[in-house]
């Protein structure tokens, strides 16, 4: 937004500012030119290198050293069709995907606007809240991936933190909340979610300290004085949220969403992402999981994609100028 | 409000020159309490009191249970994991566990190496960053928004995908194949340097490179962090500098640099805990066992090694004492830093 105004005043005495403008530009290319250059020169190469790469395959050669063969196709029809487990495992992680993207953001969103209350112990809450976003990534992730610590004391407390599928410790069992709506003819599916979604709470909570923080950012930056307005003209505050809220919050969302879906899909405990690697390492470096990282790769891009056109239609800008 | 009908007026006293006593009557204590307390508006409020509180505790809870339940099983014996009876506190308080860990694993070692790399790249990472953010969000030049889809681009596609080109490139490292003309590998008589190309793997190299260049862990998200504050940042500040006649460069120094530490201070807490907990670059360049970093030490010490009936539930103690002592330094630094973070983060009023 801010930009914009040197370039409206250059316009207007084009003369005389032209050269102020052109140093500026170069200044800017001097901030960025570290970006630029490593990306042109580090980056860039790295990406073809991998895209090439895929298209061949790897043959040790005797005495040190290594012979590349070119191949075409057959690294990625080999992890298709060949591979037992890669297409089934695509498949899961891309629902796995679609269960956690609304859960993230819609629980992201809910606390967000908890935790921007004034409220007893605010800040306390939130420095608990954004724990995770610090402490529970990389090495840690693949401790609790592997942990059968915490399942077995949560048999007592009743809590799935993710560990593992202990039916029994299940915080709220489909059952019962199929009986509880069961008269209000809600579908089974929407039961069944909300119900995977509690069960799974510690995962969701643990992987949306991000978007909260963009969510908080968000809503601080709603004015005042149009919830006071707003408050004068008697809304509740239901019709508040719906009517202010979410029409200014819904930027946010689409940056969260896509935000979410990169985040889960770059993840290491993503299933797919694991799977990889898995194959990374057991064929010794081999390309078959370069070819398949690729193939998720693009399979996401037409997500994201799809989803931020989608979003983008539904979203309110508010004009500033 | 009857109450406040039947009142009299209250009437004003002058005591001294500069003080003045009103007295009124006022409305008795159970009608205040009474139009406080029982009405709809404040039922409600109450309500909403209690709901909001059980859930924030409740999902506190879910947060904080698991590092209970870790702390609490690195003080146990091994006879306590076969114990029923023993839980949440240990029957058998030990502390073996830790001293293995730090005896057997080297922790000490993997403490200095990995908090000397995390604090460089942290350190390079936040400054890099905010000269990138900074040019994308308040120069416009040719070429702008495709930098800006070039960052964008880095954020997005997993690193798992360039794995192996990752490590190739820096087992390999040249600059633009200038190495290779220099050391005779295109010429043979030109032979200036005596190597083709420099193997920077299980140095701290390949990351400061990365960090240098704004291509680190996750460096489009700080990117794009910073460039929406420094968009919000006033034009006006800018300008009245360069009309002083301070340079670009020393503008975005004296002046925005000062302006964003709690920004900063938000994005090196990023850097330098992710850094810190990062397995897949420190895995990837570091091969050898020679420099000890934090992803080494999560295995089981030898002098805990045993074979009994509770010996998963062991091991997976053990691991998890690992867990806690990687993140130990990292606790210490989030009581200190959250603060900037949550402020740091609601200064940047990132819009969409």
């Amino acid at each position: 937004m801010t930009n914009t105004k040197p370039a409206v005043k250059s316009a207007k005495k084009k003369k005389r500012y032209a050269s102020l403008d052109k140093r500026k530009a170069r200044a800017g290319w001097f901030f960025v030119l570290p970006f630029v250059l490593s990306f042109l020169i580090i980056y860039v190469p790295i990406i073809f290198e991998s895209i090439r790469l895929s298209f061949f395959r790897i043959k040790p050669v005797i005495g040190g050293g290594f012979e590349l063969i070119p191949v075409g196709f057959q690294n990625y029809q080999e992890a298709l069709f060949v591979d037992p487990d890669f297409a089934q495992t695509l498949l899961t992680g891309l629902q796995q995907l679609a269960f956690d993207i609304p859960a993230i953001v819609i629980f992201s969103l809910f606390m967000a606007v908890l935790l921007n209350q004034k409220m007893v112990g605010r800040a306390a809450f939130r420095a608990i809240f954004f724990i995770p976003v610090i402490l529970s990534t990389g090495l840690i992730e693949s401790i609790d991936a592997q942990n059968t610590m915490t399942e077995y004391m949560d048999s007592a407390s009743g809590i799935n933190d993710g560990s593992g599928e202990s039916v029994a410790s299940d915080l709220v069992s489909a059952i019962d909340v199929e009986r509880l709506f069961a008269n209000m003819k809600v579908g089974k599916d929407l039961v069944k979610y909300v119900a995977d979604m509690i069960n799974n709470i510690y995962n969701i909570v643990n992987r949306s300290g991000v978007q909260m923080l963009i969510f908080l950012a968000g809503l601080q930056s709603i004015s005042a004085a149009i919830y006071e307005s707003c408050q004068i003209d008697g809304a509740s505050a239901w019709e508040t949220f719906w009517k202010i809220t979410f029409p200014m919050i819904s930027p946010m969302i689409l940056v969260n969403g896509i935000y979410t879906i990169i985040d889960s899909f770059t993840s290491e405990s993503n299933q797919v992402m694991t799977f990889i690697a898995k194959v990374y390492t057991q064929t010794d470096g081999n390309v078959l999981s370069s070819a398949m990282s690729w193939m998720y790769f693009l399979i996401v891009m037409l997500i994201i994609a799809a989803v931020a056109g989608v979003m983008s239609a539904y979203v309110f800008y508010q004009r500033r100028d | 409000m009857d109450a406040q009908n039947m009142q009299k007026a209250p009437t004003v006293m002058k005591e001294s020159k500069n003080k003045i006593r009103v007295e009124f009557e006022r409305t008795p204590l159970k009608e205040r309490l009474k139009a406080k307390f029982i009405s709809t508006f404040f039922l409600q409020k109450f309500v909403w009191f209690i709901f909001r509180l059980v859930l924030l505790i409740g999902i506190s809870y879910v947060i904080l249970f698991p590092f209970f339940s870790k702390i609490s099983g690195s003080f146990m014996a091994p006879e306590d994991f076969v114990d029923v009876t023993v839980r949440l506190i240990p029957k058998h308080f030990t502390l073996d566990t830790y001293k293995a860990i730090v005896n057997d694993l080297g922790y000490w070692d993997a403490f200095i190496n990995t908090f000397l790399l995390s604090l460089s790249t942290a350190l390079i990472q936040t400054f890099v960053c905010c000269l990138i953010a900074y040019g994308l969000a308040k120069f416009k030049f040719k070429g702008n928004g495709i930098v800006f889809l070039a960052v964008i681009l880095t954020m997005i596609v997993p690193h798992e995908t360039l794995r192996l080109s990752l490590f190739m490139e820096f087992r390999y490292f040249d600059i633009l194949g200038i190495f290779k003309l220099l050391g005779g590998g295109v010429i043979e008589s030109l032979n200036v340097l005596p190597f083709t190309d420099i193997n920077l793997t299980n140095t701290f190299w390949p990351l400061i490179v990365l960090s240098i260049g704004g291509l680190g862990f996750k460096n489009g998200l700080y990117i794009f962090m910073l460039r929406q504050f420094f968009r919000g940042v006033p034009d006006e500040l800018e300008e009245s500098a360069y009309i002083d006649g301070s340079g670009t460069l020393r503008t975005f120094i004296q002046i925005i640099l000062p302006l964003s530490i709690p920004m900063m201070i938000t994005v090196f807490l990023f850097a330098f805990s992710w850094q810190w907990t990062d397995d897949f670059y420190t895995t990837l360049f570091f091969t050898t066992q020679k420099t000890t970093l934090m992803p080494d030490i999560i295995s089981i010490p030898k002098s805990l090694q045993t074979n009994y009936a509770g010996q998963n539930l062991y091991y997976s103690a053990i691991r998890n004492t690992c867990g806690l002592m990687i993140i130990f330094p990292l606790i210490i630094m989030y009581l200190f830093g959250q603060r900037y973070l949550i402020q740091g983060i609601e200064r940047s009023g990132i819009t969409g």
